[in-house]
């Protein structure tokens, strides 16, 4: 595992990494050799509870049968909560609905659960008797580089926001001044190699790495400069026969040979993909042994008949036009669905436009010249973001004073900018969807779509005076809940944090009152013919995920299985859709 | 002494990042509210997104809000009596109402934005 870790440990990375796994592995493992350890999950979907089978919540709870372990779950969605209920709480009885819920939508996005999870970071870093009670303090989660940047900026706590006027970023955080220093501590803290370390953990794909490099640099680049890399779930080097698994071992293996030298100069470790989820104490301490289920006796698929992406392919065609999204996390996959969707309807003779942000491009660009009917067009999110920060500087920035321009430049880099930028440079390919198929491999958030709907009320103005303009008028917005004219598939992966966060995102559509049509459960071993027992054990563990899908979360889904070889051209992406 | 107070709608950036589109109209005001602190008024802004409460204090904003939901934001306050709302008005009623001179080369660029101004698009 890992060694000489210092006082505060944080695992950092994308949903689905394994954060939590190895948070746990590690805590358990310190536990062990004598250590105090207090394992903190700040994840939304923290399952640590699950993982030892103990009920943790929101206090100190020891962990049974681990006598120096102690565990912490807090949820940085209900911080943001109690944050709304202390704005909202004492005028909820004064003030009319319609002007509640548009401070609650104001105050739903991703940066009021970013510093409510911040907030509850500084509680900990800075608190005496817990830093003295304790060897190690390992948090399954860390605070973003803008989060931190934003609080190290003089200008996020001083005359801004009086001169300005507006709200920012930090929004939540105002009329908290008078936790300033304790910020600073935190802030401080995090900085100091002898006193934090940073455990970037990601996957051994190249959309997994280059998310850990982007995170490195940008941590590096603020003064967090004790870090480590740590791969997980690498295949095992043994690829016995089977096709697949000698496909993944050569992907992985250019994948990591491809890394960065900044990131390749880190120290690192790699974990071995597990034929278990790493829940129990018992799967925990086998983290750092050898694969044992590389020849257990050929065990074969519990699941079968699972419906292909062909079903849903053959509904979305009865319409014969229309506006489908993929939308899910990185690396789910969602520009590999929706090139094989559009490459599909447009086999099967239907006028279809592919809009994509995929930045490497290499899946789609091959495909123009491939078939009739399709074309396809690009968006790229790091051009269509500049332009609008450039847009935004020139207009809103030229008034500011240099502190004032600082703070701008720093809001620009909230995740919301980029899901804007992108999300206008969409609504302008959206309209072709009155005449033919447009497919696009993203998807506003709710959040978004609501608070670019000018919170409903253009909506609502149209709706007023739809009698007296045109009775066809159609707002995007309009257009995105209806279901004749849009249909959202989730994408997401046969395992648990990436369907909870899928799940999650499905929550945030319908506070827009989108529902989405179906759902794609991609990468699925359970649907390959691979024979590897690595492979057939981690196929039994999707059983459980696809069941959920199925069951609970879907109108109707699809199961696509894990490739090979990248679905490079229209026929391989057929293939794909026919399973 | 002239006080001013500014109950804006509601938004979550400074930036308008979560608008569809950046509101020229929301910068030119600044600046004339800068203006107008230079010249000695009192400016106050208050965001319904940050202190409710205040919307609900105030009794002609809360009858306000009451009638529109919020649609009728901003309200501009001159010593706690409504002069303006659902616009933000410009430097010379600021101007008025506060009793101070404009100087012609004072006036701040006025952009065209006299029919075209949305309160909302500026996040909420």
């Amino acid at each position: 595992m890992f060694t000489n870790l210092p006082k505060f440990v944080f695992f950092t990375g994308k949903g689905g990494v394994g954060k939590t796994s190895l948070a746990c592995a590690t805590s358990v493992n310190l536990a062990d050799a004598g250590k105090r350890v207090l394992l903190v999950s700040t994840d939304p979907a923290s399952n640590v509870g699950q993982v030892f089978d103990t009920k943790i919540g929101n206090h100190i709870t020891s962990i049974a049968n681990v006598p120096s372990l102690e565990a912490l779950e807090i949820d940085p969605e209900a911080a943001a909560e109690e944050y709304r209920e202390r704005i909202i709480g004492p005028i909820r009885n004064t003030l009319p609905e319609k002007a509640l819920a548009s401070i609650q939508e104001q105050l739903s996005g991703a940066c009021t659960t970013e510093i409510a999870a911040f907030d509850e970071f500084t509680a900990l870093l800075t608190d005496q008797a817990l830093i003295e009670r304790y060897d190690h303090i390992i948090f399954d989660t860390a605070p973003t580089g803008h989060t931190i940047r934003l609080l190290k900026l003089p200008g996020a706590w001083s005359g801004f926001l009086e001169t300005g006027g507006d709200a920012s970023c930090l929004g939540p955080l105002a009329g908290l001044e008078k936790q300033r220093e304790r910020y600073a501590a935190a802030v401080e803290s995090l900085s100091n190699a002898d006193l934090t370390r940073l455990i970037l953990v990601t996957r051994p794909r190249t959309s997994s790495l280059s998310e850990a490099a982007r995170t490195h640099r940008e941590l590096a680049d603020i003064g967090i400069q004790n870090q480590h890399l740590a791969i997980n779930g690498v295949m095992p080097e043994d690829a016995l026969g089977d096709p697949l698994a000698n496909s993944m071992i050569g992907r992985e293996g250019d994948a990591i040979n491809g890394i960065s030298t900044a990131l390749a100069s880190l120290p690192q470790t790699r974990f071995y993909l597990r034929p278990e989820n790493l829940v129990g104490l018992d799967a925990l301490r086998r983290m750092n042994q050898p694969v044992d289920a590389m020849h257990p006796e050929a065990t074969h698929n519990a699941i079968t008949h699972l419906p292909t992406l062909s079903h849903l392919v053959d509904a979305i065609e009865a319409d014969g036009k229309g506006l489908v999204m993929t939308m899910g996390k990185g690396g789910v996959g969602k520009t590999t669905i929706a090139a094989a969707v559009a490459v599909e309807l447009a086999a099967r003779g239907h006028d279809v436009l592919l809009t994509t942000t995929d930045p490497a491009a290499h899946l789609t660009e091959t495909l123009a010249g491939d078939i009739d009917n399709l074309e396809v067009s690009r968006i790229d999110p790091a051009v269509e973001t500049q332009v609008y920060r450039d847009h935004i500087m020139a207009t809103r920035g030229a008034s500011l004073d240099a502190q004032g321009r600082k703070m701008l430049e720093e809001d620009l880099r909230s995740p919301c900018t980029e899901e804007i930028a992108v999300f206008q440079a969409f609504s302008r390919v959206i309209r072709a969807a009155g005449r033919k198929f447009v497919v696009m491999d993203t998807a506003p958030t709710g959040h978004t779509l609501l608070l670019l709907d000018a919170t409903g009320s253009y909506h609502r103005d149209i709706l007023r005076h739809a009698s007296e303009t045109s009775a066809r008028m159609v707002t995007p917005m309009m257009r995105l809940q209806d279901p004749s004219q849009t249909k959202v598939l989730i994408v997401t992966l046969p395992e648990t944090t990436p369907v909870l966060e899928a799940a999650r995102l499905q929550d945030d559509l319908k506070r827009a009152e989108i529902t989405p049509y179906a759902w794609v459960v991609n990468a699925s071993l359970a649907a390959t013919e691979t024979t590897h027992p690595l492979l057939v054990a981690r196929a039994a563990t999707e059983a459980p995920e696809i069941k959920r899908v199925q069951e609970k979360l879907s109108l109707r889904y699809a199961v696509v299985p894990m490739l090979a070889e990248d679905p490079v051209g229209a026929c391989r992406l057929r293939a794909l859709v026919a399973g | 002494m002239t006080t001013i107070t500014v109950y804006d709608p509601p938004m979550c950036c400074s930036t308008g990042v979560c608008g569809a589109d950046v509101d020229q109209q929301l910068i030119t005001f600044a600046a004339d509210l800068d203006w107008l602190k230079s010249q000695g008024v009192t400016v106050r802004r208050i965001n319904l997104s940050q202190e409710p409460t205040e919307f609900a204090a105030n009794p002609e904003v809360n009858a306000l809000m009451q009638a529109s939901g919020g649609d009728d934001l901003p309200a501009v306050l001159v010593n706690d009596k409504l002069v303006s709302r659902a616009k933000y008005p410009s430097r010379e009623e600021l101007a008025n109402w506060s009793r101070v001179v404009v100087k012609h080369h004072e006036t701040a660029p006025q952009l065209d934005t006299c029919c075209t101004y949305d309160t909302n698009s500026n996040c909420g």
